[in-house]
């Protein structure tokens, strides 16, 4: 067979470069760029920082996270310089109390922080909200998602069986990197909703196993359209879980139109699906329709569980229950985020975009 | 891990009692944090699904090296 | 030139070295701290851990401290509680 690639008659030591790489183990498997000294140079300009200033410490190992060694992280994911003020912002987000990183990269649950941006830095960016929205094919999606994984092992610590202990992973922990589709919104974007201005851009970091698809193609309301939604929730971890905390509901553009059109707020859906995912104590017995159910702490408080109707909710209130709109204009599919979330575990923190002047 | 190898570097005996499958992750969470001596108590995993009585016989097989952690014994 | 030289690290290192703590030959008139880490079942292991303890040692007290979640450490308030009362810690159970 004749050879029908060109071949360059150039050095080969970037490849060498990224054996060596993948050999000190601070890789995602996958070939990474080498961080030449100009490289991330370019990218701590880019950045408009200095080069030494510390962004965080990276639990669970609490690495320094200077805009030095994001930079670093950044050029090996394939970052564009520009990315750098997203990327740096997504430290935050991660690295926040509230999020959790220690126990986000240390579980044996499938979790992985997921990056939501808003915001006018979107387009300037070229960040998708649109089709095959958790999928392949932009750079500033694979890329932003991608550098803030490599900080997480390489200043945090988060190595796959050293550290992170999760016993399936998912492929999000790749690179898991959304933009919303703010334009599809008919309500207020994400950041708003959390006291941003519309015209900030931010990242929001949200500790997520992988999206589970919902599909329904028949519902021509809202009532109909959130049923189908909220039984599809009602199996997030597993069907009789419950206090569940931040969870994450992707509701795509055709989706969004049946249920706005019938005049549905944001605060409606969370109420609606809130208020279906409440069941009595007896379904929610151990050992009743499979061995998993309420906690012995809960049960403690209920003297006839057999008999007791009492309502035990899913979500710990409406407001957790987080409502994105983000994917393709056609198709009527929408996508459950199940987070990691029971009481004090990680919750969703969105930090401004701080761009150079 | 952090716990620990904080309250061993205030002066503080400390004995962590683990399951197998963490052993690795501890150790690579105690050298991190510039304890690579850090020692723990190992259980046998998985523990989740025994009953009270079956974690109880647990303590019973690990409480010789619990012991052996805090002291110069 | 090393072959290292040609690009940055992208880790850090960190680590302080950290002291083990020097060990009593005994327990006896020792006041213990059993931290549960608010895993479940923990709480059934450091119960008999403490029945053990007491038919083993002959400890001036011992304590039943809990962390409000596993997933991080100790709040400090709770951590200078255990330093102020205590002499030795048994913390369970990680799995």
């Amino acid at each position: 067979m004749p050879r029908t690639t060109k071949r360059s008659s150039g050095p080969d030591s970037q490849a060498d470069a990224i054996e060596d790489l993948y050999a000190r183990g601070v890789t995602d498997g996958l070939p990474v760029i080498p961080p030449t000294l100009p490289r991330v140079e370019r990218a701590i300009q880019a950045s408009g920082r200095p080069a030494d200033e510390l962004i965080a410490l990276v639990p669970p190992n609490y690495g320094r996270a200077t805009v030095e060694k994001i930079a670093v992280n950044a050029v090996m994911a394939g970052c564009r310089p520009e990315y750098l003020p997203v990327v740096i912002a997504g430290v935050e987000a991660m690295c926040d109390e509230a999020f959790d990183l220690h126990g986000v990269a240390a579980t044996t649950n499938f979790s992985s922080p997921l990056f939501i941006i808003n915001g006018p830095i979107r387009k300037r960016l070229d960040v998708n909200c649109g089709v095959g929205v958790f999928g392949p094919g932009w750079r500033a999606n694979a890329t932003i998602g991608r550098a803030l994984r490599l900080i997480a092992v390489n200043l945090g610590g988060a190595r796959p069986g050293v550290i992170s202990m999760s016993t399936m992973g998912h492929p999000g922990r790749y690179t898991y990197c959304i933009g919303e589709s703010e334009e599809e919104n008919p309500w207020e974007p994400l950041h708003v909703e959390h006291g941003f201005a519309p015209g900030d851009s931010t990242v929001a970091a949200f500790a997520g196993d992988s999206p589970q698809g919902i599909y329904d193609h028949k519902s021509r309301t809202a009532k109909d359209l959130l049923t189908t939604i909220g039984r599809s929730l009602g199996v997030v971890w597993h069907h009789k879980a419950t206090a569940l905390g931040d969870t994450l509901v992707v509701l795509s553009p055709e989706h969004v139109r049946t249920i706005a059109g019938d005049g549905w707020s944001k605060k409606d859906i969370q109420r609606f699906l809130w208020e279906l995912l409440r069941k009595p104590v007896k379904e929610l017995l151990p050992g009743k329709d499979g061995g998993e159910g309420l906690p012995e702490s809960v049960l403690a408080g209920i003297p006839n569980p057999e008999t007791d109707g009492t309502l035990i909710a899913k979500f710990r209130a409406p407001e957790h229950l987080k409502i994105l709109v983000a994917g393709g204009t056609a198709g009527r599919f929408s996508a459950v985020i199940p987070g990691w979330t029971f009481p004090n575990g990680s919750n969703l923190v969105i930090k401004k975009i701080q761009t150079p002047e | 891990m952090h716990d620990g190898v904080f309250f061993e570097d205030q002066g503080l005996p400390t004995a962590t009692v683990i399951s197998a499958e963490f052993v690795k992750a501890a150790r690579a969470q105690a050298e991190a944090l510039g304890a690579r001596q850090y020692q723990t108590v190992v259980l046998p995993h998985p523990i989740q699904p025994l009953t009270r009585e079956e974690v109880r016989a647990l303590a019973d097989k690990a409480i010789d090296e619990v012991l052996a952690r805090l002291t110069k014994g | 030139m090393p072959k290292d030289d040609r690009y940055l690290d992208p880790t850090d290192s960190v680590a302080v070295p950290r002291k083990t703590a020097h060990r009593p030959p005994s327990l006896d008139g020792k006041v213990i701290t059993l931290l549960d880490i608010s895993k479940p079942k923990g709480n059934h292991l450091l119960d008999r851990i403490e029945e053990l303890l007491k038919e083993r040692a002959k400890p001036k007290a011992i304590l039943r401290r809990k962390k409000p979640t596993f997933a991080r450490p100790a709040p400090d308030e709770l951590r200078q509680q255990i330093l102020s009362e205590s002499d030795v810690v048994v913390e369970a159970l990680a799995d």
